[in-house]
């Protein structure tokens, strides 16, 4: 499902999933901050970069997920781009309904590149992370950071359950599709709350016959369970550092060389 | 004369298509994607959210503590959440898009244990789907794990104390539940980079439907659980 799939064939998935965390969440965070659409640029091709040369993963995979979020952008930044304006300064300009005058500023154009490209820059920075750790390292890696004991057995158990959950809904999908279940919206909507409902109900079963399977295995309220062999992957938090100063270098040669 | 009519018909056209095309992203549309927000904004709405992870968080540990099973049931349900986003809601106008769960879960499970759930299956939708994203995490619990759930229990216990007919009770609780998630999330945009009204004239454009689909798809959903799990849905009564 999704990102998962690249991360149990990724060849960092043996590196302990801590430094991989900090090293997305410095290169992340440094990118917002430093507010320039050159880091964002720099960012979504140094991070890309990393995740196909240290990942191995394929481009096409890559792309693929880069694309997933360009809804979300194409909207948000033509509201950014578009909008209300005064007389006088825009590039283009038309009237809508004859009284408003919208369109596009330089200021505006400037302000949702500038968004489009951190944007883009900062999804790389969490690919980086999602595509090379698989999630099960992951709940691990957020038990060493201090989160409560409860919530992470909770992200682990939702974890296992949502395969099975999805393999009951598809087949049951495809068992109404082969009956023109969702021919016409009264028909779609009317089977999907059906699939719904027996989907809900298989799983609360599911749920009352996990607990009796661990019950009787001697359940005393906490899953516990033996950490991965890791490679202790101490570079990252160097690569961490040369990403941040690189990024940081960017930021004052653009400063300097454009007013 | 002829010319000038054809021209004025291939704009329409594609200001048609272009309109279904925003409907058809809609509903991926809504999580706030990674980096959008600026870091001040990104950690201020996690701050808001806070209090009310913690409150969930204590909720959760209490009935826990009271029946193990409880535990086993909260992943079931979360799990659930997380299947329920990914199916394809049919829409009115034959796009497709994505129910969000907001008023089912709320119903179901109460608001208390769909914040907590709601942050985990968020979590997973931006790190295995790539639909939202670590730093807007805070918002995008806020308006789709908070307002939203909230809103819809508060409506539909307010409703059937009122003496409402269930299926409309219901419906109106999931429909309000799912538009007040859309206005939260063009507010926490509009603050941001102003211009809030167009964001909201966006997101009411595309959503109004969906949010009436999902209302309909709600009712459906509580009137089988009714006729056919009354007893699954006692045992929810531990949660």
């Amino acid at each position: 499902m999704g990102t998962d799939r690249c991360a149990y064939l990724s060849r960092l998935r043996r590196v302990d999933p801590v430094p991989k965390v900090w090293f997305t969440l410095a290169a992340l965070l440094v990118c917002l901050l430093a507010d320039s659409i050159a880091v964002g640029l720099f960012t979504l091709a140094a991070l890309s970069a990393l995740n196909l040369a240290l990942g191995g993963q394929r481009a096409g995979d890559l792309l693929r997920f880069l694309r997933v979020p360009l809804a979300f952008l194409v909207i948000g930044c033509l509201t950014i781009v578009l909008r209300p304006i005064g007389q006088g300064e825009a590039l283009w300009a038309f009237r809508l309904l004859g009284r408003w005058c919208w369109g596009v500023t330089e200021e505006n154009l400037r302000l949702g590149v500038l968004v489009c490209c951190k944007a883009m820059g900062a999804v790389s920075a969490m690919y980086f992370l999602s595509m090379n750790t698989p999630m099960t390292d992951l709940t691990a890696a957020l038990e060493r950071l201090k989160l409560p004991r409860l919530f992470v057995e909770l992200v682990e158990l939702i974890y296992r359950f949502i395969f099975l959950l999805t393999d009951t809904a598809a087949s049951i999908h495809t068992a109404q599709q082969a009956r023109l279940g969702y021919q016409g919206f009264r028909r779609s909507i009317r089977s999907m709350g059906e699939l719904l409902s027996a989907v809900f109900v298989r799983s609360l079963h599911r749920g009352n016959r996990v607990f009796s399977a661990l019950e009787s295995r001697g359940y005393t309220g906490c899953l516990a369970t033996l950490p991965g062999q890791y490679a202790p992957g101490r570079w990252l938090y160097g690569l961490a550092a040369a990403v941040a100063v690189c990024q940081l270098l960017i930021l004052f040669a653009e400063r300097r060389l454009l007013p | 004369m002829r010319e000038t009519k054809s021209a004025t018909l291939l704009r329409m056209l594609s200001v048609a298509a272009a309109a279904l095309g925003l409907t058809a992203v809609g509903g991926r549309a809504m999580h706030i994607m990674e980096g959008y927000l600026p870091v001040p904004w990104a950690f201020g709405w996690m701050a808001v959210c806070l209090p009310f992870l913690a409150a969930g968080f204590l909720s959760i540990r209490k009935k826990v503590a009271l029946n193990p099973r409880a535990k086993v049931l909260l992943a079931m349900c979360g799990a659930f959440a997380f299947v329920l986003s990914a199916l394809k809601l049919p829409s009115a106008f034959g796009s497709c898009s994505h129910p969000t769960g907001v008023g089912l879960g709320a119903i179901l499970f109460g608001p208390a244990a769909m914040v907590v759930l709601g942050l985990i299956v968020l979590l997973f939708q931006a790190l295995l789907l790539a639909h939202g994203g670590l730093t807007t995490l805070g918002a995008n619990v806020f308006s789709m794990a908070i307002v939203g759930p909230f809103v819809s229990f508060g409506l539909y216990a307010l409703l059937k104390k009122a003496g409402c007919n269930r299926a409309l009770a219901v419906f109106l609780a999931a429909a309000l539940g799912d538009l007040a998630t859309y206005v939260t999330t063009s507010v926490q945009l509009g603050v941001v980079y102003g211009n809030f009204l167009q964001y909201l004239t966006i997101f009411a454009v595309t959503q109004l439907p969906l949010a009436i689909a999902e209302g309909l798809l709600t009712v459906v959903v509580f009137n089988v659980l009714e006729k056919y799990a009354r007893r699954e849905l006692e045992d929810l009564a531990v949660l």
